[in-house]
């Protein structure tokens, strides 16, 4: 067979493409569900540790069953509210059937250009609202979990991950814990614009809204503090209407 | 004009070479003289310019989530994003086979000059990257990634040329015998890799 | 034969090694090397995935047309890299360890050593010898990438697997965090082989 005639070159591509495409497609609809499992469980430990559950070591160290009960056990309600910062829908909280709003990269960008948005709110039974962020790191996108007092304005805890910042350098927002547990504590000051600091030497003011960037992770950093001040905003509303 | 910040930031702020250290083999295996550098460096521009279009299509019609809404509303809710790596490089893969059946046949001497690293412009990080960059970055227009294409391509072949440039000139001095050749091109890149560290970061 | 077998396997780890003599595989030993735990990773991922990609390589290498040759091979690397992710994607245990390695996974994929030892080997050789190939050239990747991550996690971190080895009153060298440090420390360890071995200076 002349492996270098133009029907077999043809043929030879078409097969190829079909199996590698067959096989792919066929893997990623088995393991489907298992991933997804996987990245809901992921999900709820962040929002967890961010409203200080459990420490972050203990809820890694808990199976995605565990998680999901120890989530049922301990979330009062969870709703999504629009950008006028009023419930516009409910999200389910029975165990089996969680309700999350994951896919955070729509909703930035509906964020940013001013459109409608559906942005979640999870109230645990201690009264700790856990919020999302999101925003782009150096290399990638970075997002989180803020944790806010009954308040509306202290932060009790917060988590942050990121898809490819350096590790060693920008990955440590998520890597150090260190660094979430500055957060804790801090006010968000939503008169003021930015509502929040996260930028180089901003603890050394003392304000109540600082929180210093890394070091050497200048870009992952100042990525962070767009993400975490966009999304404040977004849910300014809300929690300047609870106040009153 | 955003066409003109976006290019000079893609070849200066965002350089394939110095800020992301993306299409490291080539780079530093094919400096050693300038003409070399040169026909990599415009091999390297022409993949790009000819890929990094086409990647955007794909990305924007078949693989982004909810792209394929135009097949029907029932697709709207397909992600293949899945499938980015294996399509982007068999596109750009597609485009390296023709480039070297070009230089093969009509320029022979740079042909065996490039050896095994013109078929390795299929795996240069740089390229790939691009794609990859061009994804997260979500330009506007098919515009717009051209002209990210065209100033990451020119990036690269300013840093290859410089450093053959520098390789060149450094192969008259008086270097140790074992670090010689590959080894002082290795900390040259490192110093050039410090150097350029000054534009991390400018908002232009 | 057995001397031939024994070279293949022996020779990338020093004379042939990927790194430092035949230029391949930079990218990732930049971006990798800051901690030793990632260095391991990757370093047993690309033995892994250059073995088999080369033994499959050379099992199909009769019948692949000239023409679309670099697609082929790439299309294989990355089915079975992307296969690779995805499983660990969907296991319990392992989903921790590929959201680590998903960053990785990029550099594995388009990592010069995988297509180069293809095109170079693979294509020309029997499938055991391949497969012997690949994963030689993976080891002698994984020494330096091991070597490299060793000094930058020491010095710009003080720890070594995570665990602080240096004083804590050590302040952590960021110059030797960034990449352009991992090229100079190449350099040296160029230096330090060439010195030893003088059949590999260059003229």
């Amino acid at each position: 067979m002349n492996t270098n005639s133009n029907v077999y070159t043809v043929i030879y591509t078409t097969l190829i493409v079909v199996v590698v495409a067959s096989l792919l497609a066929f893997v990623a609809m088995k393991l489907g569900p298992a991933q997804q499992a996987n990245a809901k469980a992921e999900t709820l430990r962040q929002m967890m540790s961010a409203a200080q559950i459990k420490p972050a070591e203990e809820l890694y160290a808990m199976s995605n069953a565990d998680i999901l009960q120890l989530y049922a056990d301990t979330i009062a309600e969870a709703y999504t509210i629009g950008a006028d910062g009023q419930p516009n829908g409910s999200l389910s909280v029975e165990k089996g059937k969680i309700e999350l709003i994951d896919k955070l990269k729509p909703q930035n960008k509906a964020i940013l250009a001013g459109a409608a948005v559906t942005l979640p709110v999870y109230v645990f039974q201690s009264g700790m609202k856990v919020i999302p962020i999101y925003g782009a790191g150096l290399w990638g996108p970075v997002w989180g979990y803020v944790a806010f007092q009954p308040d509306g304005r202290t932060i009790a805890g917060a988590f942050f991950d990121h898809e490819s910042e350096t590790p060693g350098l920008g990955a440590k927002i998520k890597d150090e814990s260190w660094f979430r547990e500055k957060f804790v504590g801090k006010t968000v000051l939503w008169s003021e614009s930015p509502a929040f600091r996260l930028e180089k030497n901003a603890e050394a003011e003392g304000s109540v809204n600082a929180v210093d960037a890394i070091t050497g992770a200048t870009m992952t950093s100042k990525g962070l503090n767009e993400a975490l001040n966009v999304w404040f905003k977004a849910y300014e509303k809300h929690f300047n209407r609870e106040e009153e | 004009m955003e066409y003109i910040s976006l290019f000079v930031k893609s070849i200066f702020v965002d350089n394939m070479i110095f800020a992301y250290f993306l299409g490291m083999c080539s780079y530093l295996a094919v400096s050693k003289n300038v003409k070399t550098a040169n026909g990599l460096g415009l091999a390297v521009i022409f993949v790009l310019l000819c890929t990094l279009p086409i990647n955007y299509l794909l990305n924007k019609f078949v693989l982004q989530a909810g792209a394929l809404r135009w097949l029907g509303e029932s697709f709207a809710d397909v992600d293949l994003s899945f499938l980015s790596f294996i399509l982007f490089i068999a596109v750009i893969a597609a485009f390296v086979q023709l480039v070297e059946m070009i230089v093969e046949k009509y320029l022979p001497s740079l042909y065996a000059s490039l050896g095994i690293f013109l078929p390795l412009i299929a795996v240069n990080c740089a390229i790939l990257g691009a794609s990859l960059f061009m994804q997260q970055k979500e330009f506007a227009s098919v515009g717009e990634a051209e002209v990210y294409a065209l100033g990451s391509g020119i990036g690269w072949y300013l840093a290859i040329v410089a450093l053959a440039a520098i390789r060149e000139k450094l192969s008259y001095s008086n270097i140790p015998a074992p670090l010689k050749g590959t080894g002082i091109a290795f900390i040259t890149v490192g110093l050039m890799g410090m150097a350029f560290m000054i534009f991390m970061g400018i908002q232009l | 034969m057995a001397q031939k077998l024994k070279d293949t396997i022996l020779n990338p780890i020093l004379k042939g090694n990927p790194i430092t003599v035949l230029v391949l595989g930079i990218c990732s030993s930049l971006a990798v090397t800051v901690q030793l735990k990632g260095a391991l990773v990757m370093a047993l991922s690309v033995i892994a995935v250059t073995g088999l990609s080369s033994f499959v390589c050379s099992l199909l290498r009769n019948t692949i047309p000239n023409r679309v040759r670099i697609i082929v091979q790439l299309v294989v690397v990355a089915m079975m890299v992307i296969l690779v992710d995805q499983i660990l994607k969907a296991g319990e245990g392992t989903y921790a360890i590929d959201k680590q390695l998903s960053v990785y996974i990029g550099l594995i994929i388009t990592n010069c050593i995988v297509m180069g030892r293809i095109e170079a080997f693979a294509l020309g050789n029997k499938p055991i010898p391949s497969l012997l190939d690949g994963l030689a050239n993976g080891a002698g990747y994984g020494l330096i990438l091991v070597i490299v991550a060793f000094f930058r996690e020491l010095l710009g971190s003080g720890t070594l697997f995570g665990f602080q080895v240096l004083p804590a009153s050590y302040v952590p060298n960021n110059l030797v965090i960034l990449p352009p440090f991992a090229l100079i420390l190449l350099g040296c360890i160029i230096w330090a082989h060439r010195a030893y071995d003088k059949s590999l200076q260059e003229k």
